[in-house]
Order: C-alpha cells, then sequence, then structure tokens
C-alpha cells in the first residue's frame, strides 16, 4: 500500500514536471538552467546542468517572443545552425525550388540530422530536405538541439545532431485563439484547447495558414514561391489506466496544397503550365510508461508517419498533362525501452525496435521496402561526489540490405563547481544509403540526362541498351553486379566548457567531425544515346568539419537580457586537399582564362558553408507584460558553385556574399486575456532571387492571442 | 655590375644550349605559331560535327570530313581525333595536367586515336565537369591536349579556355562556343 502511494507520487511528479517544464520561463537558448529538463541528449528525462553534450534549447516562451510562423526561422537564429537550401534546389529560371531548405549543422547537410517530433523520426525527405514547414510552432512545447554524431541513440540520420520537436503536453484547462496577418496576404489562424480532467489529459491544436507567396523576379515569368495554404491539427491524450501505467496517444495530420504555375517550352515554344502539389503527412503515436519499480520504468511505444506529395502540372491552352509526380512514403516503428534511475548513483537506458519503411514515387523503381531492426544501451555513472558525469553507450542497427553497423559513444561531464562546468564527447555516426540514392530512376526530360539509384542501375542500364537508348557499343558488364553502397559513417568530438555567474552565462565548444564513405554522384563512362550523361552514386568522399563556438548571454539590467553567438567553421574534402599538396589541381583565371596551380590558401572549402556565422539579441521584458525582442544574425560568405575548372570553390567568383537578418518583435498584453504582438522579419529587406529564393524580403506582421487560462478561482466564461 | 655580369654569363650560356640543342634535333628556328579561335559546335547527334584544322588554322567544312585536312572534330561534347574510325587521317592526342604555357614539348609517342566510334581517344567527361545546375559544361583547368596532326608529321598543342552556350531563344540550347588556345609547329619539330 505504502508502495503505490510512492508510484503514484512518482507519476504525479512526473505529469507535474512536464506541466512545470512547459510553463517553465526559457529566458533563453543559452540560460538553460541547470533545473530544466530535457530529454533528447539521453533518450530520457535529464536536468540540463547535467547533460554532458552540447544541446541548445529553445522554450516557448522565446517561440513566442519572436512571433515566427516558420520553425526554420527560429532555428537559424541559434548558434551553428543555419538554414541552407539544397545543392540542388536552387532557384534556377523560376523553375520552382522543388527541395526547399534545411538545417546545416556542424557543417553537415540538412541529411545528416535527424529530424524528430515528440522523439519520433519524420519521414518524406526529398533529396535529403524534410520540409520544416510541415510543423506548426504555436503548440511547440520546446525545442532540443543535441549537437554531434548521437547515433548511438538514434541510429541512421543522427550523424550531425538531433532537433527534437516537443509539443505541448495536455496541461491545466486552457483555451487558446490565434489570429495571424503578415505581408504577401498572409493569414494564419489557431484554435487550441487544453485540459485534464480526473485520469484524463486532452490537448488539442489546429491551424490555417495561407499565403499568396511572393516574386523576387518580376522578369520571370511565375512566382518564386507560388501561394499555398497549410492545415496542421494534433490532438494527443494521456490517461492513467493505473497507478503504474501511463498511455499517451497522440495523432497528427498536416495538409497542404500549394499552386504550381510556371513557363516552359512545350514544342519549342514558350507555353504556360499550372496546376497544384499536394502534400499530406499523417502520423500516430501511443506509448505505455509502466513503471515497474520506484527507480526503473518500461515505455511500449509504437509510431506510425506517412508523407505523401502529389504534384502536377497541365498546359494552359490544351489543357494537356504535362508532368506529373507522386511520393508516398511511410514508417512503422514499434519499440521498448527500459530505463532504470540509481539517485545518485547512475542511470541506465536500454531499448529494442525495428523501422520498416516504404516508398513508393513516381521517380522510383517500383514499390521498395527497407527494414531496419536495432537495439541500444547506455549508461551514466555519477562520480567524485557528482562532480563527475560519465556516459557510455552504444547502437547497433541492421537493416536487410547492409552488414551490422555499431555506433558508440563516449562522454563526460566536470562540475568542479557551481560556475564551471567542462563537457567532453566522442561518438560515432552513419547515416544509411536512403531510398534515392538505391532506387531513384530518374530521367530529365527537359536537359535529358538521367540519374539511376546503385539498386537499380544494371536492371536500368540493361532496358535502356535493349530500347536503343544508350550510346551505341556501350560496356554495361561492370554495373549489372554492381556492389551496394556502403553507410557514410563519421567519428566527431566535442568539449566545451561553461560558466555560469549570477548575470553571466558564457559557453565555449570545440568540434572537429571527419566523415567517410561520402555518397555523391558520378558520371557512367558511357552516355545516353542522346550524348547526355547517365549518373549514379557511389561512396567516395572523406570530408572533415571543424570549429569552435561560442554563446553569451548577460542579464543587464531587470529588463534587458543580451545575448549573442558566433560560429567558425571549416568543412574541407580530403582528397581535395590532397591533390592540392601533391600539385595536381589547377584553377582558370576569370579574365586571362589561363591555367596555374591552386594553393591551400586558394581553397575555401565545401561549398555552401559560411566560415563565419553570428547572432546577437536584446531582449526586453516588463513585469508589466510589455516584450520587445531584436535578432540580428549574420551567414558569412559561403561557396555557390564552381566557375574556374576545378570543382572546388577557390575563386571569389563562386561564393555568395554574407548577408544580415534583422528580426524585431514586441507584444504587449492587454488585461488578462489579450496580447498583441506586432514585428519585422529581415529589417534590411535582403534578398537573393537566385541563390537564396528562400528569402521573401521585408515581412509585417501582427499576431493577436487569446488565451483563456485561470486556473485558480474563476471558471471559464 | 656583378650581377649584371652573371645575367650575361647565362644569356651566353643559354644561347651556346640551344645552339647546341638545334644541331642534333629537329630544328626549332621557325616559331610556333600561336592562336585563340572560337569554335561553334552543334548539340544534336543528327547535326554535323565541327572539323578544326591546326595546318590552316580554320574551320574545315563539312564536306571535307573524309579528308586529312582536320585535326579534330567536336558535337556537343564528344571529341573526334582524325584518324581510324573517325577519318583517313593519322592524328592522335595526348592529354596532360600542367600549365599550357610551360609545357612546351610534345611528346614524340604515345598518341591515342579513334579505335572504333565507342572507343575515342578523348573519352567524353575527361576534360570537363558539368554542373547540373547552371547546366554548364566547365572545362577542367589545367589540361592540355597535344596533337600530332592528321599528316602525321606535325605537333600541336591546345587548352580550352572556356565553352559557353551559343545565345538561344527556345527551351534548350542547340550550339555550344568551344574558345580554344593552340600553337602549332609548322617545322615539324615538337618544341613549341
Amino acid at each position: 500500500m505504502k508502495k503505490t502511494h510512492y508510484f503514484f507520487t512518482i507519476a504525479l511528479a512526473l505529469f507535474q514536471l512536464q506541466a512545470t517544464a512547459q510553463q517553465r520561463v526559457f529566458k533563453d537558448t543559452l540560460d538553460g538552467s541547470s533545473e530544466t529538463v530535457v530529454v533528447t541528449a539521453n533518450r530520457s528525462e535529464r536536468k540540463m546542468g547535467n547533460v554532458a553534450v552540447p544541446v541548445i534549447l529553445i522554450g516557448k516562451k522565446t517561440i513566442t517572443q519572436t512571433g515566427s510562423l516558420r520553425i526554420q526561422d527560429i532555428l537559424q537564429e541559434q548558434t551553428g545552425i543555419v538554414i541552407v537550401n539544397s545543392a540542388l534546389g536552387t532557384s534556377l529560371n523560376g523553375y520552382p525550388n522543388p527541395f526547399g531548405q534545411g538545417v546545416q549543422m556542424l557543417g553537415l547537410d540538412p541529411a545528416y540530422t535527424a529530424i524528430l517530433l515528440d522523439g519520433e523520426p519524420l519521414v518524406g525527405r526529398n533529396a535529403g530536405i524534410l520540409k520544416l514547414g510541415r510543423l506548426a510552432t504555436g503548440n511547440i512545447k520546446q525545442v532540443e538541439i543535441v549537437k554531434g554524431p548521437s547515433s548511438s541513440l538514434y541510429g541512421s540520420e543522427a550523424m550531425a545532431g538531433v532537433i527534437n520537436i516537443l509539443i505541448d503536453m495536455p496541461a491545466k484547462e486552457n483555451i487558446g485563439f490565434q489570429l495571424h496577418h503578415a505581408t504577401n496576404n498572409t493569414w494564419g489562424g489557431t484554435l487550441s484547447y487544453a485540459n485534464r480532467i480526473h485520469k484524463t489529459g486532452i490537448q488539442f491544436f489546429v491551424n490555417r495558414l495561407s499565403t499568396d507567396g511572393y516574386d523576387l523576379d518580376p522578369n520571370i515569368y511565375g512566382k518564386t514561391v507560388d501561394p499555398y495554404r497549410d492545415w496542421n491539427g494534433q490532438l494527443k491524450i494521456t490517461q492513467e489506466l493505473s497507478n503504474k501505467l501511463q498511455l499517451l496517444v497522440s495523432l497528427r495530420n498536416y495538409d497542404a496544397k500549394q499552386d504550381n504555375n510556371y513557363q516552359i517550352y512545350y514544342q519549342n515554344l514558350p507555353a504556360i503550365a499550372s496546376g497544384y502539389t499536394t502534400e499530406t503527412d499523417k502520423s500516430a503515436f501511443a506509448q505505455i510508461k509502466w513503471f515497474l519499480s520506484s527507480n526503473s520504468k518500461l515505455y511500449f511505444r509504437g509510431f506510425y508517419d506517412r508523407y505523401t506529395n502529389q504534384s502536377f502540372v497541365n498546359l494552359d491552352k490544351t489543357g494537356l498533362r504535362f508532368d506529373e509526380t507522386s511520393f508516398d512514403q511511410s514508417v512503422f516503428k514499434p519499440e521498448i525501452q527500459f530505463e532504470k534511475n540509481r539517485p545518485g548513483k547512475s542511470q541506465y537506458v536500454a531499448g529494442f525496435g525495428s523501422n520498416i519503411e516504404m516508398i513508393d514515387a513516381s521517380r522510383y523503381a517500383g514499390k521498395q521496402n527497407l527494414a531496419t531492426v536495432y537495439g541500444f544501451t547506455q549508461k551514466e555513472w555519477y562520480l567524485l561526489s557528482q562532480q563527475l558525469t560519465l556516459i557510455a553507450g552504444a547502437r547497433v542497427d541492421k537493416r536487410t540490405d547492409f552488414d551490422l553497423h555499431l555506433s558508440p559513444r563516449l562522454a563526460m561531464a566536470f562540475k568542479p563547481n557551481a560556475h564551471w562546468k567542462f563537457t567532453a564527447s566522442a561518438g560515432w555516426g552513419f547515416k544509411a544509403p536512403d531510398f534515392r540514392h538505391m532506387y531513384l530512376n530518374f530521367y530529365n526530360a527537359q536537359i535529358g540526362y538521367s540519374l539511376l539509384g546503385t539498386a537499380t542501375l544494371g536492371q536500368e542500364l540493361g532496358k535502356l541498351q535493349q530500347q536503343g537508348l544508350l550510346q551505341a557499343g556501350a560496356d554495361i558488364s561492370p554495373y549489372t553486379n554492381a556492389t551496394g553502397l556502403k553507410p557514410e559513417t563519421s567519428f566527431g568530438m566535442h568539449v566545451g566548457a561553461k560558466y555560469t555567474s549570477g548575470r553571466l552565462v558564457a559557453e565555449w565548444g570545440l568540434f572537429r567531425n571527419n566523415i567517410s564513405n561520402l555518397i555523391d554522384v558520378y558520371a557512367l563512362p558511357f552516355k545516353r544515346s542522346n550524348g547526355l550523361p547517365i549518373y549514379s552514386y557511389h561512396n567516395v568522399g572523406n570530408v572533415f568539419t571543424q570549429g569552435a563556438e561560442m554563446d553569451l548571454s548577460y542579464q543587464l539590467t531587470k529588463h534587458v537580457r543580451l545575448s549573442g553567438g558566433y560560429q567558425f567553421l571549416l568543412a574541407k574534402d580530403k582528397q581535395v586537399l590532397e591533390n592540392i599538396d601533391k600539385g595536381l589541381l589547377y584553377k582558370r583565371d576569370p579574365l586571362t582564362l589561363q591555367s596555374s596551380l591552386v594553393n591551400r590558401q586558394d581553397y575555401f572549402g565545401l561549398a555552401n558553408r559560411s566560415k563565419h556565422s553570428f547572432n546577437a539579441k536584446v531582449l526586453y521584458e516588463t513585469a508589466t507584460g510589455f516584450d520587445a525582442y531584436f535578432r540580428a544574425v549574420y551567414r558569412g560568405q559561403f561557396g555557390f558553385m564552381d566557375q574556374n575548372g576545378n570543382n572546388i570553390i577557390d575563386n571569389a567568383s563562386e561564393m555568395t556574399e554574407g548577408y544580415w537578418m534583422l528580426n524585431l518583435a514586441a507584444s504587449k498584453s492587454i488585461g488578462h486575456f489579450l496580447r498583441v504582438q506586432i514585428g519585422a522579419e529581415n529589417l534590411l529587406d535582403y534578398t537573393n532571387p537566385v541563390q537564396l529564393s528562400n528569402i521573401p524580403g521585408r515581412t509585417y506582421f501582427i499576431n493577436l492571442n487569446l488565451n483563456i487560462n485561470q486556473p485558480t478561482k474563476h471558471k471559464l466564461p | 655590375m656583378k650581377n649584371s655580369l652573371s645575367l650575361l654569363t647565362i644569356a651566353a650560356f643559354a644561347l651556346v644550349f640551344t645552339a647546341c640543342q638545334k644541331n642534333d634535333a629537329p630544328p626549332v628556328a621557325v616559331p610556333a605559331y600561336s592562336s585563340t579561335q572560337t569554335l561553334t559546335v552543334n548539340f544534336s547527334s543528327t547535326k554535323p560535327f565541327a572539323f578544326f584544322g591546326f595546318k590552316d588554322s580554320a574551320l574545315v567544312v563539312n564536306s571535307d570530313s573524309t579528308t586529312a585536312k582536320w585535326d579534330f572534330g567536336l558535337r556537343l561534347t564528344t571529341f573526334l581525333v582524325n584518324s581510324n574510325a573517325s577519318g583517313p587521317g593519322k592524328a592522335g592526342v595526348i592529354m596532360q595536367d600542367g600549365i599550357f604555357a610551360s609545357l612546351n614539348t610534345a611528346p614524340t609517342s604515345g598518341y591515342a586515336y579513334d579505335t572504333t566510334s565507342t572507343k575515342l581517344a578523348i573519352k567524353d567527361g575527361s576534360w570537363y565537369d558539368y554542373n547540373p545546375q547552371s547546366h554548364a559544361f566547365i572545362p577542367k583547368a589545367g589540361k592540355v591536349f597535344f596533337f600530332r596532326t592528321a599528316d602525321g608529321a606535325h605537333y600541336a598543342k591546345m587548352q580550352l579556355l572556356a565553352v559557353d552556350y551559343a545565345p538561344f531563344t527556345g527551351p534548350a540550347p542547340s550550339q555550344l562556343l568551344y574558345k580554344f588556345q593552340y600553337a602549332y609547329q609548322p617545322s615539324g619539330s615538337n618544341n613549341f
């Protein structure tokens, strides 16, 4: 009896923990006051102050204070996070940008960061990029960003790190309503409801967002971003089944529709094509949390996510279907996780599960399935009167098409006194070849080249040869039984120090990542009969990324907080460096067109990476319900594409200049329930239509928030 | 004073050295003919190749495609060398990495020929990078082509300076402009 009571207290405490975490004032990403609870770093709840790997935390309050409805806008204000375009997704001659923007972390491309929603991985990446616009910001409780290889807990894709977006949990009774209006005829409406009745909790959220899009280059027919409308719905239910058992069910539905409208050439004449793209993303999650004893618990989880994308354009004049694509990907992921806590001594977490993935897309060779089974284990010891934390963990992944893959991680944190924390971590990451590397079967009808995945290569070449679409005499025999791709692997290290004293929080970090077996596109030695190349993928590259980061936060007065961060980054290809040293790499002078040798100073590094990135923020807050939040984000110059004949970035003509984004938002409470917010984003009106078509120029917005939330005395009206 | 003296010595020595070479090697007294040209090259496999002859430093008309008047031909990114499968000539080619101005001696052997129509001397893709974003064919920097000409008796060296799309209206370009620099040694020497 006594024991049961104890369980109940724990369960309640956990609920309260979640509830308080939700309401906690997250002053800044840096703050992460040692009491804040994070779940991503160790796959179980930990106080921020005890975490041994670098974590950025963005709380609800920060998200609200920026006023932004786009999660990428919020992410890019964090040190070391850069929102980049897909290398292939740059806007060209007004063609739509199909791949969108993703997160570059530690200098690695968006494909190498796992994007989790409440701890579960979303599917539907296009060319490695998961469209972040699928997620609304209005119901985000907290965003946790773990930098550095995290495959020891999360498996493939968590090579650069993990972004875990945590959605509101059922809380005390609350009705929320938001109206959003912004430039480009952008309208948003949100309705949310939360309540806890006895042992049942409910959280409901629905959001609609629509915009007319924008046009950065009026000389090109069609808009840069076409009009779209998104629906986003989320329902979460918690139920205490018994003192020992808690049930969580979470359902999500995203539904988007965007116009397609651009100029093409049909039978050598310009013609207008229009249609639309519909996207859906439905996920369902169920979890049973079972308290085995006061210190141990077991989770049973099932997660299902399905993403579809259907797109077409018709010729306006004749109604003829000009182009059509479809994409349908789903994952089912059952998992069991065990946690044991020996207070003050150690914590243990372990689990196993599987990923069953399916894809069926017009650009892929038929319907494909992949299954992975995995298991992970991690132990955390607290030593030297809890001044020292040691963590050791590993995960094994076995996917049907490649050998068992092991990803270990070691980490430590040392807190000699109340002011200092020193951390060090090292981990192995990996990224399995994805569906596109294996099954893509794409023929670019406009240009005439082919891109084929490795698993379909032999068969497709055979077909092309039979149909006479291959250059005469091409020898396809080396490709008919080609070996598959190996996973890309990485080893990453991070050392950091954090100093907290009164009004000041300062944090420093150094990182290095070595990535091997990078998968890259190559051209086959023969061509299609039209003379244009055939591409496929192979494991080829070895690159490294390394750098330093610094964050500072200072409470200037009771009302004013200053913060800022800087990242220095070098990302280079080892083979290129070797070729430079051997005198094998040449460059062509853009004016004289003569060639000369490249030296190490010329080599800027991998495209799309900025050496310097920087952010500064000023937050002004009063006790009377007024706040103003100003952010300045600088992304330094970065390589765009080769122009001088050596396939590397080594000349000013190949760079995009650095740019600033200045954003400002201010809000004021009116009465008990209403809050009005106005703001402007991209105050300097920076645009770059060709290379950064995702930046819309200066925009203004207004938000009206109505929050009816009186837990104490009032009854709801 | 001392410096200019030593410069003089070096100059004198150089003169003697070249003079010696002249006696036992093919003559170099004739300077190589150097020029920069732009060739308009068809895209489509149904259109003819553009042929170029170093000797006359000119485009060779298509009706002469079966003569030894041309040394190399181009269509889209396919290089022909006037030999075996491609023509009646004895032309051959060697690609070398280096700086055009400093590579002044053509090899006397080791030339590659168009053995068959699918085994050409210059492999497609060996001399450029195709950029799928801009669709540009960017010639690799530091690539020098040594040619033995179609008469089998002369040498030329060549480097590509730029490959651009010819101005076009319509859905797709139909011609490329190849800008290249070359030196042709009319004396028959392999030195430029």
